[in-house]
């Protein structure tokens, strides 16, 4: 397991080191004052701009104003947007864990129905349960994300009135600023209102969770049927069945177990496709993620904005990547043990 | 009295086109108390027929037989979940490959009491757990594992194979079976460990009178432990008789070059002399002969062998061939 961490942490090293190079390159590569684009300062005077030269190393080679950029992000300082002159890295700390609160939801909503799905459907192989169970991930694969969250808002807030249609939580509350994931804070806050917002919160969260989730899910019950029925094929499952287990025994001691750590495996892979799926949805619903930040700074060509933002959300994915990869390897002893290698 | 009785018993492999007749009429008899080797060269369908008799065949595979008797019941009238639970109560397996038979995310504890029977137990839950635990370190120490500590919290992937194949027997025994299908028990082991592995269970035939169905690709390697032989070629039923019988007066052109294939049973025969073989390889399950499976690579084969032959019984001794050997002892 500590070999298995070490090869995880050096991966982590590893991939944190290209992303801000990617990052730090986008500088050059954006029109414009590399200077300005990395700092945002756009309204500076030359004499500033001087001084902020300085404090990139803008005179040292490119290796020297990489690390001299790298400290700038480790010190918590990613320029300021250039469009509204706020410090990137507060706009992120605003933004970043709407995003996190979406897409975590998202993620157990896909997994919570996917999953099970595809092992019934696994279990109950060349049946109509099958066929219908196929059937509908084909469909809810192929609707694209935001022709399905304009029907649901249409159908749902409009025409029903069930849910919000926009925003994170309805502005009579007042929510106090702690870890930023909102239900959290909420639970936290000694607000007498606080049930009330947690349901508000609540609201407003289920139907771009079950938008986001949908493709997802989809993919999960097909993953997790190939799993499961590559599970019910091996041999162990024959052996347990000779030993008199009946078939529910042995579909929970045994093919759960094995068919989970399959899917697992890929759960990380399916985190980015989820995201981006997130970015989507948070423009249409208007929640205040940093998908929608990041998209309206594309918009704005707020170049400083663009770099930050797309260096926090692929951290973030690797992040998410990086967990699944150690519940993996909780759950499968092959992993842990000497003979893994990646 | 006949343990297992089974007549005419063919597996068919499911596939798009037509199905292939991978096991055709194989007739098996076991009496109590009785070691039966099963005996064909790779490929014939041993392991099909064993997983068969236990029910274990997934819904790729069709079983059929003309009779399938269990301690004097017909199970056939049974529906296959009964048969199973009826099978699984009192014959034990041992499978061929042993790594890939154990759950690889689960320890050997684990699976080793979940094979040890409940109701010879007694008292609370937490007393019975016990008992269990007590009863799988017992029964490593019976199939020769000595560091039962380690090994109980061992995954299958930190054990070598042989160490499995005990641990799969071990399992086996658990459930103190009335009948045990050892499918070649001792491929993973060396010499030694073989012989105290067919030590063991021969003991356990004589102490506890299981009778034991041993499988092997290797003619010399069971005539030692078994009183009856059955042997199968391609899928096809080829010969039986006790092991005296099968040995020293095959009538199948088979059994014969088996036996001539093997140096021990030729002691005969000069050193360095070639050993009599068979030309050719075992036909795959996509291109079998018809009728007499052997034909294509039978010395005695004529124009009739294109039809199966039937077993016909000489005091025991079947055998299934047109022109056996029989006139010629
Ligand atoms: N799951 C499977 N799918 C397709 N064909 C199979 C499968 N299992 C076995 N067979 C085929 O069935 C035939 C009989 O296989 P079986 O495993 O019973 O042979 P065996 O006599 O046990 O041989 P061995 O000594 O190698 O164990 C072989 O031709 C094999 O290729
Ligand atoms: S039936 Fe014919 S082909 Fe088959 S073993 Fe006998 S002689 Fe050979
Ligand atoms: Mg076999």
């Amino acid at each position: 397991m500590l070999i298995f961490s070490l090869r995880r942490l050096n991966l982590f090293l590893f991939t944190i080191i290209l992303l801000t190079l990617l990052s730090f390159s986008l500088s050059f590569l954006f029109p414009g004052n590399q200077l300005v684009n990395i700092s945002g300062q756009v309204n500076a005077t030359d004499e500033q701009l001087a001084i902020i030269g300085e404090s990139y190393n803008q005179g040292g080679s490119l290796i020297s104003q990489y690390f001299a950029y790298l400290s700038h992000i480790l010190s918590g300082d990613m320029g300021l947007s250039m469009s509204s002159q706020t410090p990137i890295f507060n706009e992120i700390l605003i933004h970043l864990p709407a995003t996190i609160e979406l897409t975590l939801v998202a993620l157990i909503i896909a997994m919570a129905f996917g999953i099970p799905l595809g092992f019934i459907a696994a279990i109950k192989h060349r049946s109509k349960v099958d066929d219908t169970v196929l059937t509908i991930s084909m469909l809810g694969y192929s609707i694209p994300v935001f022709w399905l969250g304009l029907l649901v808002i249409l159908i749902f807030s409009i025409q029903l009135g069930w849910f919000p249609s926009s925003g994170q939580i309805s502005l009579l509350f007042e929510i106090e600023h702690v870890t930023g994931l909102l239900l959290i804070d909420i639970m936290l806050s000694d607000d007498p209102f606080k049930w009330q917002a947690f349901q508000n919160a609540l609201a407003h969260l289920v139907l771009p969770a079950v938008v986001v989730a949908l493709a997802p899910a989809t993919i999960f019950i097909r993953l997790a049927r190939t799993a499961m029925m590559q599970v019910l094929e091996s041999h162990y499952i024959k052996a347990a069945s000779a030993k008199g287990l009946s078939f529910r025994q042995i579909i929970y001691r045994h093919a759960i177990r094995n068919a989970m750590v399959n899917v697992i495996r890929d759960v990380g892979l399916q985190f980015a496709n989820l995201v981006t799926l997130a970015m989507v949805t948070e423009v249409i619903f208007s929640w205040p993620g940093i998908g929608r930040w990041l998209i309206e700074s594309i918009y704005q060509r707020d170049f400083t904005a663009i770099q930050g933002g797309l260096l926090v959300l692929s951290s973030y994915i690797f992040i998410v990547h990086i967990l699944t990869d150690f519940i993996y390897a909780g759950l499968n002893p092959i992993a842990r043990g000497k003979k893994y290698g990646s | 009295m006949n343990l297992l009785d089974v007549r005419n018993l063919s597996i068919e492999l499911l596939t798009n086109n037509k199905p292939i007749l991978a096991v055709d009429k194989v007739s098996l008899t076991i009496k109590e108390g009785e070691v039966r080797g099963l005996v064909g060269e790779s490929g014939s369908g041993k392991s099909l027929l064993a997983q068969a008799i236990m029910g274990v065949l997934d819904e790729k595979w069709h079983v059929d037989a003309d009779r399938f008797h269990w301690r004097g019941n017909d199970l056939m009238r049974l529906s296959a979940e009964e048969r199973k639970s009826i099978i699984s109560n009192d014959v034990a397996m041992i499978f061929q490959e042993p790594m890939a038979c154990l759950d690889p995310t689960a320890t050997i504890g684990e699976q080793l009491e979940e094979a040890v029977d409940q109701q010879q137990f007694e008292g609370f839950f937490w007393k019975k757990r016990q008992q269990r635990k007590l009863e799988a370190i017992n029964l490593l120490h019976k199939v020769g594992i000595k560091n039962h500590i380690q090994c109980l919290k061992s995954y299958p992937h930190q054990l070598t194979e042989a160490l499995c194949q005990r641990v799969m027997i071990a399992m086996a025994l658990a459930k103190k079976p009335l009948l045990l299908i050892a499918d070649e028990p001792t491929a993973a082991m060396e010499s030694t460990n073989q012989g105290q592995i067919f030590r063991l269970l021969a003991s356990l035939n004589q102490l506890k009178n299981m009778s034991i169905l041993l499988i092997s690709h290797d003619l010399e390697n069971v005539t030692h432990w078994t009183n009856t032989i059955t042997v199968m070629y391609s899928g096809q039923f080829v010969e039986a008789g006790t092991t005296d019988q099968i040995f020293k007066q095959p009538f199948h052109p088979y059994t014969r070059a088996l036996i001539d294939s093997s140096p021990t049973a030729n002691i005969h025969i000069p050193t360095k002399s070639r050993l009599m073989t068979l030309p050719g390889s075992i036909p795959v399950l996509q291109h079998l002969p018809i009728g007499c499976r052997l034909g294509p690579r039978c010395p005695r084969a004529q124009r009739e062998c294109v039809n199966s032959p039937k077993a016909k019984n000489h005091q025991g001794h079947q055998v299934s061939c047109h022109f056996s050997l029989k006139g010629s002892y």
